[in-house]
């Protein structure tokens, strides 16, 4: 690689986290607003999200005297492993930043590595929320797993390579002929396990504290301070990311597939408008469906498996 | 009684490597015989000759040789034969580093038994012949000593009532398997004029017909898949490796069933140079359901050693994966992703063997501080063991398949090896879609290892501790923590450097599988590598992660101290009782997976009398274990019920037999009549 490829692929890694990590805030907040709107609320400013997290940031953080070391390094493990998975998503070029660094394996990987530390610090502090949410959001992470991973493992055969950067590559030449029925199926597979994975309705309430339905909230509830401040962050982060991530797989249309100024400028203002759209999608979830019981998740997440089957069949089975 | 040998070709560092295990072996066999107060040197001189073997087999690993001794007839029966080769050394390896380590956590201990302590050394001696044997009778010597020596560590010189059942189900099966691969060598040995040798064997293999062929693949798979723990021949496994020496939990779950991958690449592939894409067919949907089911099994457990024996089955299952995609694979002539895929066995037999030895040896340091297998009564043992603690918890997100970690690497292959298999037009459509769905089980098993080893690490070590046994626990000796941050450390070693690794298992590979296609496969490797095949940068992901996790390390550090406050509990003081345990911690699952399992629960609850207020409650709740209870043990009780039926025709009374006599003769007259 010559020094000057390598320089591109250094502002294109630095640009790419610095818009994730800008962003993220942004787009809880639009997708608080969606939300009350349904509500018939105002809802807050765009820019609380940020507040909150600089109001976080500066508080001097209480801990339970039963945690040690794993609560309190949980939240920069949390936070390191999606930062690290979100330069290995193409975004603004059909690329990733860290081209042939990792696959979609290791970002699934990076995500599963975020969900252990967090559900393992959610135990530190003995108190049965941290327990009920982590204990739920394994379980509920084991049944979307092979969904996502069926879903992306389809696109990875129609492409020939489980590198998402060939994955992208080959949607964007491909084109409206990339969208046939098994890469649907697997689309739509692959949107209910991001539903799942954000912790949406109809699966986990983002905005419960009401102890019996927490998921993914009952496990930061013994973090304060600069540690809550990063797993909200983080969380924030991982929305984009897994829809970057959506996008980059089922979605490329838009991004450059030359690292020239202009295309890359023009796939960065897509790709934005593509994880803005899918933000709001989720929010509209939240508005209009209620939660689930959470024993009638195995269904639907069942069904994201099996869709992402079935369109595994279809691509091996029916086209010659 | 082993004469002087007549021929040793294990010439260079590599012999006398050998040698010196051997040796030592041999000597801390001795010294426990001799006194008892020699246990511990006995102990040190097993750890020595693990590094040995450690030693021995990087040595043929790197250096690509063959090592070859050979002994005159023993018994008076054959000679002994043994050869190392690239195979051997991969699993040499293993053995090495489990044994060095496990080893290093008895010394100092007091030994139960003089006796056991002496066997040990043997039964890590007879694995190190099996992976060196080279014909039929060394094989099968080796392999029956590997067998008796690990029933007798099991069952130990005094031991209870269920330990004796379990080292029975144990002794039974593994004689069965015995049987198996008996007959299995014996058609080998039939269809290449007598020879007992496996060079001769592979010579002669292609002139065999499919039939023997076929014959040999199902009594090899029964005999070494039983030896491996795969469904549905694991029966005994989560039995026996709960009640045995944790150190010998260790070896037993870390080398000793991984011998039986061993036999089943040396046998089929080695020897028989692959076959029918059923074969390959038929290992994945046991390695699928040993995966699924193991972890699902694991899951439910509450014994933290129980758990991990099923978490045994759980990666053997993953390990056939990455065989049967192999054989599919060569079977259709995609050398090249064949080689891969049988390259992500191999690695994560070794990396298996890393972690699952580090996590008994880690389980064996919390029974020696606290007396306690059971995890609902542990918890809050990171604070009395922090080395324990971590390198558990080092060992858990290994067995979990999470970067950066080796685990990871393994089974990241192992996906590549079923993308391959399910991407090869050459290979039929139903095979294909077999593979994929076979990616659909390992992410399903992957994604509940991660729940199990969150409950395991968790309700053990962190929390507040749910019995005093608990709360008085201190850490373990000195040698025992060596011996965890040692495996901790190759855990985290593997996983960086799988690049070289899996580069030297590669070349391992290719000489079973010889690459006939220059075809370019997905490679873990340790910098970038641009293309369009897949890659993981192992080295350059986990040095990413450093500064990524120690910039916010370091932000939440400049927040300064945490003011200490009690965990909020709605406003009652914190106790232990408040907490989850493994048993609701797993309760989602138990419910998710109810079809499957078939969860009882009971609960009983006495109330102040006249009041709703209640006054002590009871609760128990069981899964089936589906094959077990539903499948084996009727089939169990249906042979016993035949055998009583058989019994009463042979009475032993003497009128009776004159009148089968009889009876028969005029049968046979009216037939011939």
């Amino acid at each position: 690689m010559s020094g000057a490829a390598a320089l591109v692929d250094l502002a294109l890694a630095v640009l790419q986290l610095g818009l994730f990590l800008a962003v993220a805030p942004l787009l809880a907040g639009t997708m608080k607003r969606t939300k009350a709107r349904f509500q018939g609320r105002r809802g807050p400013t765009l820019v609380q999200p940020y507040r909150d997290l600089a109001k976080w940031w500066s508080k001097r953080p209480l801990a339970s005297s039963t945690t040690g070391p794993v609560a309190r390094h949980a939240p920069a493990v949390v936070f390191g492993a999606f930062v690290v998975a979100a330069l290995l998503v193409p975004f603004a070029a059909g690329r990733p930043p860290l081209a042939g660094w990792g696959d979609l394996f290791v970002v699934i990987g990076l995500l599963a590595t975020a969900r252990f530390v967090l559900a393992l610090a959610a135990l530190d502090a003995g108190s049965a929320f941290g327990g009920m949410g982590s204990s739920r959001d394994v379980a509920i992470s084991a049944l979307a797993e092979p969904g996502l991973v069926l879903a992306l493992a389809g696109a990875a055969l129609a492409a020939g390579s489980s590198d998402l950067g060939t994955i992208s590559l080959f949607g964007l030449r491909e084109g409206v002929g990339l969208l046939g029925p098994s890469h649907l199926l697997a689309a739509v597979a692959f949107g209910i396990i991001v539903v799942a994975e954000t912790g949406h309705h109809p699966v986990d309430n983002p905005d419960t504290h009401l102890e019996l339905t927490m998921i993914h909230e009952g496990m930061l509830l013994e973090a304060s301070g600069r540690s809550l401040a990063l797993l909200v962050f983080a969380s924030e982060l991982k929305l984009v990311l897994l829809a970057a991530l959506f996008a980059a797989a089922f979605l490329p249309f838009g991004a450059a597939t030359e690292l020239a100024p202009l295309p890359l400028l023009l796939g960065l203002g897509i790709g934005l408008v593509k994880v803005f759209l899918i933000g709001q999608g989720l929010a509209l979830l939240d508005a209009t469906v209620a939660k689930a019981r959470i024993l009638a998740l195995p269904d639907l997440l069942g069904l994201a498996s099996l869709l992402a089957l079935t369109g595994l069949g279809a691509r091996l089975l029916l086209v010659p | 009684m082993i004469p002087a040998p007549e021929e040793i070709v294990l010439a260079g560092p590599a012999g006398w490597l050998w040698l010196a295990a051997a040796g030592t072996l041999i000597l801390a066999a001795i010294a426990p015989l001799a006194s008892r107060r020699l246990a511990s040197i006995g102990a040190l001189l097993s750890t020595g000759a693990g590094l040995s073997i450690l030693g021995f087999g990087i040595v043929v690993l790197i250096g690509g040789g063959t090592y070859t001794a050979e002994w005159g007839q023993v018994l008076g029966l054959a000679p002994i034969a043994l050869h190392y080769d690239g195979l051997s050394a991969v699993f040499l390896v293993a053995l090495g580093l489990t044994s060095a380590a496990a080893s290093l956590t008895v010394v100092g201990r007091p030994v139960r038994s003089r006796v056991e302590a002496s066997a040990y050394p043997l039964f890590l001696a007879s694995m190190l012949l099996v992976l060196g044997a080279r014909d039929a009778f060394s094989f099968l010597l080796a392999w029956e000593l590997m067998a008796l020596l690990s029933a007798l560590l099991v069952v130990g010189l005094r031991p209870t009532r269920s330990v004796v059942s379990a080292g029975y189900l144990y002794l039974a099966m593994t004689h069965v398997a015995t049987a198996a691969l008996l007959v299995a060598f014996a058609l080998l040995a039939t269809g290449s004029g007598g020879a007992l040798d496996f060079v001769a064997w592979r010579g002669a293999a292609p002139s065999l017909s499919p039939m023997v062929h076929d014959a040999v693949f199902v009594l090899a798979f029964l005999g070494f898949g039983t030896k491996a723990g795969t469904l549905p021949l694991h029966a005994w496994l989560p039995r026996a490796h709960p009640v045995a020496p944790s150190h010998v939990s260790a070896l037993m779950s870390g080398v000793m069933i991984k011998t039986g991958i061993y036999g089943l690449v040396r046998i089929l592939v080695d020897v028989l140079g692959g076959g029918p894409d059923w074969w390959g067919v038929a290992i994945l949907v046991a390695g699928a359901f040993s995966a699924v089911l193991g972890v699902l099994y694991a899951l439910m457990q509450h014994d933290l050693k129980r758990l991990l024996a099923f978490h045994s089955i759980e990666n053997i299952g993953i390990i056939l994966l990455g065989l049967g995609a192999a054989i599919i694979l060569a079977a259709h002539d995609q050398d090249a992703l064949a080689a891969m895929a049988l390259t992500a066995a191999l690695f994560h037999s070794i990396n298996h063997a890393v972690f699952k030895s580090l996590l008994f040896l880690g389980a064996g340091a919390v029974l020696a501080a606290t007396g306690l297998r059971d995890l609902n009564r542990l918890g809050g043992l990171a604070r009395a063991m922090p080395v324990t603690a971590l390198a558990f918890g080092i060992g858990a997100a290994a067995i979990s398949g999470l970067p950066p970690f080796n685990g990871f690497a393994s089974e990241w292959l192992v996906f590549q090896g079923l993308l391959g298999a399910a991407g090869s037009t050459p290979v039929p459509p139903l095979e294909r879609m077999g593979a994929g769905l076979a990616i659909g089980a390992l992410a399903l098993t992957s994604a509940l290892a991660v729940a199990c080893f969150v409950k395991a690490t968790g309700v053990t070590f962190l929390g507040l501790p749910r019995s005093s046994a608990a709360a008085d626990a201190h850490d373990v000796g000195r040698p025992a923590r060596l011996a965890l941050t040692l495996l901790a450390a190759a855990c985290v070693a593997l996983g960086l450097g799988a690049g070289p690794a899996v580069a030297a298992l590669t070349r391992v590979a290719a000489t079973l599988i010889p690459p006939g296609s220059a075809a370019v496969t997905a490679t873990v490797s340790a910098a970038p590598a641009a293309g369009p095949a897949a890659t993981y940068a192992a080295l350059a992901i986990g040095l990413l992660l450093v500064p990524a996790v120690a910039f916010a390390v370091f932000a939440l550090r400049r927040a300064g101290s945490a003011r200490r406050v009690d965990t909020w509990t709605c406003g009652i003081a914190p106790q232990p009782a408040f907490q989850y345990n493994a048993t609701s911690f797993a309760k989602p699952i138990r419910l998710f997976f109810g079809r499957l399992l078939l969860p009882e629960r009971e609960i009983h609850i006495e109330y102040h009398p006249g009041t709703p207020f209640p006054l002590a409650m009871r609760y128990r709740s069981e899964v089936t274990l589906i094959l077990e209870d539903r499948v084996f043990r009727p089939a169990h009780a249906l042979s016993v019920r035949f055998a009583e039926l058989v019994r009463r025709v042979q009475s032993g009374s003497l009128q009776l037999y004159l009148a089968y006599t009889v009876g028969a003769v005029l049968v046979l007259l009216w037939w011939a009549r």
